[in-house]
């Protein structure tokens, strides 16, 4: 979708908050990206890798941790991933109710050296 | 030299969040509700902007931020229905609105000069929900043509809206638009948000999306909260 406008943000806030940890350089960010969050693992790599060269996250590591969309469901009280169909739940098949739509993308951390 | 983990936690939309916030402050300080609407290309979010502002006039002034990724077609059309006033945000190609878009089109409207400000969005349903553009309620337009298999293909749009329209009811039938379907998917997403389901084309069915939005205007002029 909009990998390149995602990446300008994700360095202005990497950047941030490695300058303020004192860090010489980012080895690793570590992103939460929600798997209906319409983000491509490659287009964001490469977008990544286009914007920093020049910054402290230049040449670092990408690591992308997928969340899945998750429902609950009061029936079987629990939660369920629902498949691409619709919203019921695989054991019983009523439709619960959204708990996390998927589609977070967060910066969780960063590994730098300092 | 040490490799140290620092814990951020931070949405990769907080610049966008903050640049919303600062645009609802300005709506807020001068009295405007603000809409976003999103839906597909050919939903109908220009027909419904063009019904809304015939529909409110005499009772409430309304401006519009077309956003498209060229032209000024949009602009034209809404201005002719009566629109006090209209800008065009040329994405170019871009496939959403950001917050600070549309806080550079705001400089060129006068936000003392309307009741409600509708702004279109691109049209795409994926990309413009997860930029906050500053909105007080966000608007999913849905056309029965697209299929009832929307809210299951694209759920953040209508877990994310305040209300959500479902256009060209007048070919429901034509289209093999299963209601039971799209109902069970909305409701498993959204179990509260309001859906009104009209035609733009025959202007049937809008009454409810119109006392919707004159209930948000009234609790805006009484200094009430919209929420």
């Amino acid at each position: 979708m909009h990998e390149l406008a995602l990446s300008a943000y994700l360095l202005e806030s990497v950047e941030e908050h490695a300058r303020e940890a004192g860090a010489l350089s980012v080895v690793t960010i570590n992103l939460v990206v929600g798997e209906r969050s319409c983000v491509e693992d490659e287009a964001l790599r490469f977008c990544f890798e286009l914007l920093s060269p020049g910054t402290l996250a230049e040449g670092a590591q990408l690591v992308l941790w997928r969340v899945p969309m998750r429902f609950w469901c009061n029936t079987c009280a629990a939660a369920y991933t629902p498949d691409s169909e619709s919203f019921r739940c695989p054991r019983c098949g009523t439709v619960g109710g959204v708990v996390d739509d998927g589609t977070d993308v967060l910066i969780e951390s960063l590994e730098i050296e300092t | 030299m040490t490799v140290q983990r620092v814990k951020v936690v931070r949405s990769l939309f907080h610049a966008n969040d903050r640049a919303a916030e600062a645009i609802r402050a300005r709506c807020d300080a001068a009295g405007v509700v603000a809409v976003n609407l999103l839906a597909g290309p050919g939903a109908g979010k220009t027909s419904l902007i063009t019904r809304t502002i015939a529909a409110l006039a005499g009772t409430a002034r309304v401006g519009v931020v077309e956003g498209d990724i060229a032209g000024s077609v949009d602009t034209e059309r809404v201005l002719a229905a009566g629109a006090v006033d209209a800008v065009q945000v040329n994405t170019g190609g871009g496939c959403h609105l950001e917050a600070g878009m549309l806080a550079r089109a705001l400089e060129e409207l006068d936000l003392g000069a309307f009741d409600l400000l509708m702004v279109e969005n691109v049209g795409n349903l994926i990309c413009p929900t997860h930029w906050d553009l500053g909105e007080h309620a966000r608007v999913c337009l849905v056309s029965a043509a697209e299929g009832d298999d929307k809210p299951v293909k694209y759920p953040d749009v209508f877990a994310r809206s305040d209300a959500i329209v479902l256009n060209k009811i007048d070919l429901i039938d034509l289209v093999d638009f299963d209601r039971a379907r799209f109902y069970e998917a909305v409701r498993a997403l959204n179990p509260d948000a309001p859906v009104f389901e009209g035609s733009c084309r025959t202007g049937a069915g809008l009454g409810g999306w119109v006392d919707w939005l004159r209930a948000r205007l009234a609790s805006r002029v009484a200094g009430g909260e919209v929420g």
